[in-house]
């Protein structure tokens, strides 16, 4: 870049600047070793520019994990290419303290970095520049206008009827976490509960199941129903198994607060994401299904879906 | 005689560049064609003893043209001038029988030095 | 009131000129892809048009056929230019290019969001560089911001109710060869950078 505006005499001015400003520039070598330190590094690390100056950046900070910022600096070096990276990937590259240590509600500071070539007077790449932003009160509002969303997001999603989620949201979210186990394959399990001796009582005790099912669930899992006679859970990350005894668990819950209401009366299919089903309807089937063998077996009242049986 | 060099690329703005970037003092007929099949007319026609050949064009691309001009003998000696400056593109190309391989954005510089060192070029 | 700027045009030279800039520029982008990831990256003609809100919407559409995408968008200025860099990343891509980039097999979200930002720092910024160098434009890009991972095409469409007529956009389509990673570069330039944009390239043309 040409900087014809900048006479050798304001180098001073320059270097003032540097110290000044509020942004973190550190200058490495090949071997990551510092060059140059400014102001804001100091202020923040404590570590003076005297004592950055020649110091490998893994030796004085072995809290950067050095794989992955020699997998983001290389391609710098080796192509010639800028790389960012954001908060959202890595809260920080240094562990500085937060600016605002007293009124702050993060204790640590948020960064962005950007590394960029630096070229020597030949033209080769032997020095890269890291930029350090500090964007704590971005990424704070950020993360709490996500967790705001959220909210909004369960709050709309919720049949007010059953306070359980509603069925089209909870159609919405199953498909997606079925295509997510396409994708990386974790064990995500739906579980449908047969509520036809439920709703054969009173309205008292099916809300008493909502309640119960609703408590029990994680912050991730999901109920639904299907419709008037059938209850659905969807348990992201969970393998049939871990299912089956949430389902004993609720079981054995509603019984106890509604004891004419016996076990045989709560039939439950489980079935698990395999690679098979290409469709949320395929797993409901699939869940539905083992439900009937659960109601004819008689037994235990819960059946698991078997995909190598298939 | 003057050389018959072709100049095949579907941008005119690049045909216009290469064009400039041929040596002055080199004595040359320069023809164009703005896709790989009116580039192989062209060499059929005997248009193109040197072929200027960008290889990302529609219909017809460089890698195609290479092909036939294996395929029917014909005599063109072609310099790929691509943007395409994968590695694994130059050896295509080369394998498939262009003589040298220039880089995108042309310089009249980087064109003659290349002429010159693969001797495609006779000055006058 | 702010005057209104006319509507910006483009003609067949000027298209075809961006068009090769572009494509020197998506060269030099696919060059340091193909040599991160160690496979040859297959590169297309660009598309240069001048498009309307609708379009764009279309755009990404077509970008998207059906699947769920990422985004990281990231903004770029110089010599009074300025515009947006997007790349639409297709979801079923992550599989594929976590084995090239040597990442675990097993992605985390986590996994997914360092390819995703190692791939745009990459593509963005060669593309955004090789043009600016034909043009001697040293563009200053600013942080990448992730529009929405795994997210519905409209929730990327709602952020971008900026009010607009029409601008210019490259189209870029990167794919690899023989195995499936594809993803969408589109660069979009404000109205008024067109008009700038526009006296270089004829400067060039001349």
């Amino acid at each position: 870049m040409p900087n014809s505006n900048i006479d050798m005499g304001d180098i001073h001015w320059l270097m003032d600047i540097l110290q000044n400003i509020d942004t973190g520039l550190v200058v490495l070598d090949k071997d990551y070793n510092i060059q140059l330190w400014n102001g804001f590094m100091d202020s923040h690390s404590g570590i003076s520019p005297q004592l950055a100056k020649g110091r490998n950046l893994f030796k004085l900070f072995p809290d950067i994990p050095e794989q992955w910022f020699r997998q983001k600096a290389e391609p710098v070096f080796q192509l010639r290419t800028r790389t960012f990276t954001i908060w959202e990937q890595r809260p920080h590259l240094f562990h500085f303290k937060n600016y605002r240590p007293i009124t702050g509600r993060a204790t640590s500071m948020y960064q962005n970095t950007a590394i960029i070539p630096l070229e020597s007077i030949d033209r080769s790449i032997n020095h890269i520049c890291v930029i350090i932003y500090d964007v704590t009160d971005a990424a704070l509002a950020q993360q709490e206008l996500h967790h705001q969303q959220q909210e909004i997001a369960k709050l709309t999603c919720v049949d007010h009827h059953t306070g359980l989620m509603a069925l089209s949201a909870w159609q919405h979210q199953s498909a997606r976490e079925l295509a997510q186990c396409h994708r990386a394959p974790t064990p995500s399990t739906i579980a449908i509960m047969d509520l036809t001796g439920v709703n054969q009582l009173d309205d008292a005790s099916l809300a008493c199941v909502f309640g119960i099912v609703s408590r029990a669930l994680r912050h991730t899992d999901m109920a639904t129903l299907l419709d008037p006679n059938h209850l659905a859970v969807m348990l992201p990350a969970s393998a049939d198994s871990d299912v089956r005894f949430f389902i004993e668990r609720i079981r054995k819950s509603i019984s106890r607060k509604i004891p004419t209401l016996s076990q045989q009366h709560l039939a439950t299919g489980i079935a698990q994401a395999n690679p098979d089903f290409s469709h949320l309807n395929d797993w409901l089937q699939a869940a539905q299904h083992a439900m009937q063998q659960a109601r004819q077996q008689q037994a235990e009242w819960i059946s698991v879906h078997s995909s190598a049986a298939e | 005689m003057a050389t018959n060099v072709l100049i095949c690329d579907d941008s005119s703005f690049a045909r216009k560049q290469m064009a400039r970037a041929i040596p002055l003092g080199w004595e040359v007929e320069i023809h164009f064609a703005s896709d790989g099949l009116e580039g192989l007319e062209a060499i059929r026609q005997g248009k193109g003893e040197v072929v200027f050949l960008d290889l990302t064009m529609p219909n017809l691309d460089g890698y195609g043209v290479l092909e036939h001009i294996r395929r029917e003998d014909l005599p063109a000696m072609v310099v790929v001038v691509s943007g395409d400056i994968q590695p694994d593109a130059q050896a295509r190309v080369m394998n498939l029988g262009a003589m040298a391989f220039i880089k995108k954005p042309i310089d009249s510089a980087k064109t003659e030095a290349v002429l010159t060192e693969y001797g495609i070029m006779t000055k006058a | 009131m702010t005057t209104q700027i006319p509507l910006v045009t483009l003609s067949d030279d000027q298209r075809d000129c961006y068009q090769e800039l572009t494509n020197v520029a998506m060269g030099q982008a696919a060059d340091r892809l193909a040599r991160l990831l160690d496979h040859y990256v297959v590169l297309p003609i660009p598309r240069v048009n001048l498009i309307e809100i609708s379009d764009l919407r279309m755009a990404i559409e077509g970008a998207r056929d059906g699947d769920a995408i990422s985004a990281v968008c990231q903004g770029f200025i110089g010599n009074g230019i300025a515009g947006e860099a997007l790349l639409l990343f297709n979801d079923t891509s992550y599989t594929d290019l976590a084995r090239l980039a040597q990442y675990p097999a097993k992605l985390t979200h986590q996994d997914q969001l360092e390819m995703l930002m190692d791939i745009s720092s990459l593509l963005i910024g060669a593309c955004i560089q090789g043009i600016g160098e034909q043009l001697e434009i040293h563009f200053n890009q600013g942080h990448p911001v992730i529009l929405g991972q795994h997210c519905d095409l409209k929730d990327i469409l709602n952020v971008s109710h900026q009010k607009w007529r029409r601008t210019l956009a490259i189209e870029i389509h990167y794919t690899m060869e023989a195995v499936n990673v594809n993803c969408d570069l589109l660069l979009l330039f404000t109205e008024d950078s067109v008009q700038r944009l526009n006296k270089k390239i004829d400067y060039l043309l001349d």
